[in-house]
């Protein structure tokens, strides 16, 4: 069986991979990919945990399932935002869009 | 080391590879195919830690609707990706990269600290050494939790995937469609 560290480890390195980019990048659109990048990180440390920790009660992978639909939805609604944004401007440039700066 | 924990190694090095492609692919495109590979990547460790549901989820929810919406929203609009500007060597592209503080340094400083801290408790925790047997049909037994304890969060998830749906539809409309 694979050891528990390794998961951990696994998705440490993802989570981090995704915090880089989500800070480091100006286009929304990769802002919102590593973002999913973060979230599939903790799916993957609830699974984990769940198999490991108590796998007759499988709570980890329902708040997985939960973390999915919540996911998806935030996505849908991010896009639709974005192209509304470039529909007015030709880059979504995260650091051009201040509108409500004042 | 046992075949499952080279074939867990081997996937986390793809999955982990194709997830640095996320990040840094020039290409809006080539990012979001990445994207994708990565979710392939994440359903397989998912069968390794014996949550199949969940893997044939993470395929139909982030392979088959999430980088999908990804991909038609890049191909349907006109966003345009931003290009860095890319003269000089590599060397000289990358050092500009990392010593910009707020674009490359700050954000490489908060990520590798946090990686480290996380990888620090990953080796020093006391974890169980070794997972309980696998109980044979964690599918229905999800089901049951869902249906039974966690009925209220379910029924709420819907709402929130209408809501989110619509939102998503209005926003994205044209204006003066609706005119006519």
């Amino acid at each position: 069986m694979i050891p528990l560290s390794w998961v951990v480890a696994t998705s440490a390195i993802l989570f981090g991979l995704g915090l880089y980019g989500a800070l480091s990048l100006r286009n929304a659109v990769r802002i919102l990919m590593c973002i999913e990048l973060m979230l599939n990180s903790v799916n993957l440390n609830l699974v984990a945990f769940s198999r490991y920790l108590h796998p007759d009660q499988p709570r980890g992978l329902v708040l997985a399932i939960f973390i999915m639909t919540v996911a998806a939805a935030e996505a849908a609604v991010g896009l639709a935002i974005f192209l509304t944004i470039a529909r007015n401007r030709t880059d979504i440039d995260v650091d051009k869009i201040q509108l409500l700066k004042g | 080391m046992n075949a499952v924990q080279i074939i867990y190694a081997l996937l986390a090095v793809v999955t982990l590879a194709c997830a640095y492609g996320v990040v840094v692919a020039p290409k809006l495109m080539h990012s979001a195919l990445w994207l994708g590979a990565t979710f392939v990547g994440m359903a397989a460790l998912y069968v390794l830690l014996d949550a199949d549901f969940l893997a044939a989820a993470q395929i139909l929810i982030y392979v088959g609707a999430i980088t999908t919406m990804i991909l038609f929203g890049i191909m349907l609009s006109d966003i345009r990706d931003l290009r860095a500007p890319g003269e000089g060597p590599w060397w000289r592209r990358f050092a500009r990269l990392v010593l910009s503080p707020r674009r490359g340094l700050l954000p490489l400083l908060a990520a590798l600290g946090f990686a480290v801290v996380l990888w620090g408790i990953a080796w020093q925790a006391p974890w169980p050494a070794s997972a309980p047997p696998a109980t044979s049909d964690v599918t229905s037994s999800i089901g049951r939790v869902l249906f039974t304890e966690y009925a209220l969060p379910f029924e709420l998830a819907s709402v929130l995937l209408l809501v989110a749906l619509v939102g998503a539809v209005v926003l994205a409309m044209r204006e003066g469609v609706d005119n006519r």
